[in-house]
């Protein structure tokens, strides 16, 4: 993920539509003083580039998850990257990364029973080849989150679900 | 959440639409779900008074120049943990946080430009919180996702 080389122009575009996505071209033009057709422009840019997707996000009551876990994984080094990817395919995991420290993959998981996140954990993640040890640790409140930023994995078509 | 608030068939399938394409105008939802646009524009605008509902522009890490991310787990000792947690989410560098079970307390997200930040952020303004006992982190080396159609709306910074 190199640099990109976006200006205040394309921040403040980021600003704007990451309030409200649903705000016309014309409107945003008006409110930064440049025309409909450089913010169509822009948009369309940003979009291919992965730097932004437009998307709906829903509150927790209104999903059929409710809650976050975390799942601490310890797997083979040599297959790490592979062994995340499947995690990141298991379906209600949201997030998936390689770290170092205490595990080597870290997922967070959507969940609304806790037999469903045994299911994800213990059935679905430690049955992957080259998974040694999970650990789970359930979120009970959240102080503070952000939606708004996440990892575009797929440019041309950012609204790709599972 | 443990609210009267309820939705139907109807709305979950504009909701669907939204998160195929949040840009798509209220014409182009009728025409696909045989509507008008007057009940997509009300049925929107319902679910986003309550709370239930953003349609945003989500942004890349890259897009904020955040090329180091870290998960800090918390132990806290001597305070309430919500307290503490609250003072720790005054950070900016901190991007979520969350009260947990198990052997740690508080889990973090933290995100920074580069990591020269680090040293800053721990020395002079998390390690100062009163009632953090021991911080153990997880540096991300490789985002492979991180991608959520669904949060916490109500908590602080969400949205």
């Amino acid at each position: 993920m190199s640099d990109p080389l976006l200006d205040d122009l394309d921040h403040q575009l980021i600003e704007i539509l990451s309030k409200d996505a649903r705000i016309s071209n014309r409107k945003i033009a008006a409110d930064l003083g440049v025309t409909e057709g450089t913010v169509r422009g822009r948009v369309k840019r940003l979009q291919q580039d992965g730097m932004i997707a437009f998307t709906a996000i829903t509150s927790f009551g209104l999903a059929d998850q409710t809650r976050l876990a975390f799942i601490g994984v310890q797997a083979d080094v040599g297959q790490v990257k592979d062994i995340a990817n499947e995690i990141a395919d298991v379906p209600l995991v949201n997030a998936a990364m390689i770290t170092m420290g205490r595990f080597n993959i870290l997922a967070f998981c959507l969940f609304n029973e806790l037999d469903k996140l045994h299911e994800i954990a213990s059935d679905q993640i430690l049955a992957i080849k080259g998974v040694h040890h999970v650990e789970t640790s359930i979120a009970v409140k959240t102080i503070k989150y952000n939606s708004r930023i996440v990892r575009i994995t797929k440019p041309e078509n950012p609204a790709k679900k599972k | 959440m443990g609210d009267d608030f309820t939705t139907d068939d109807l709305d979950m399938e504009i909701i669907g639409q939204l998160r195929k394409n949040g840009r798509a105008t209220n014409q182009e939802i009728a025409d696909r779900l045989d509507l008008t646009a007057a009940t997509v524009s009300t049925r929107i605008k319902r679910m986003e008074k309550a709370n239930k509902l953003r349609v945003i522009a989500v942004s890349d890490f890259a897009a904020h120049g955040y090329n180091v991310m870290i998960e800090l787990a918390i132990e806290v000792e001597g305070r309430p943990s919500s307290e503490v947690a609250r003072e720790l989410a005054e950070f900016p560098e901190v991007f979520a946080a969350h009260l947990v079970t198990g052997r740690y307390d508080i889990d973090m997200l933290v995100v920074l430009h580069d990591y020269e930040e680090l040293a800053n952020l721990m020395l002079n303004k998390l390690s100062t919180v009163k009632g953090v006992r021991s911080m153990v982190p997880a540096i991300a080396i490789d985002v492979v996702k991180y991608e959520f159609d669904v949060a916490p709306l109500s908590a602080r910074g969400a949205v």
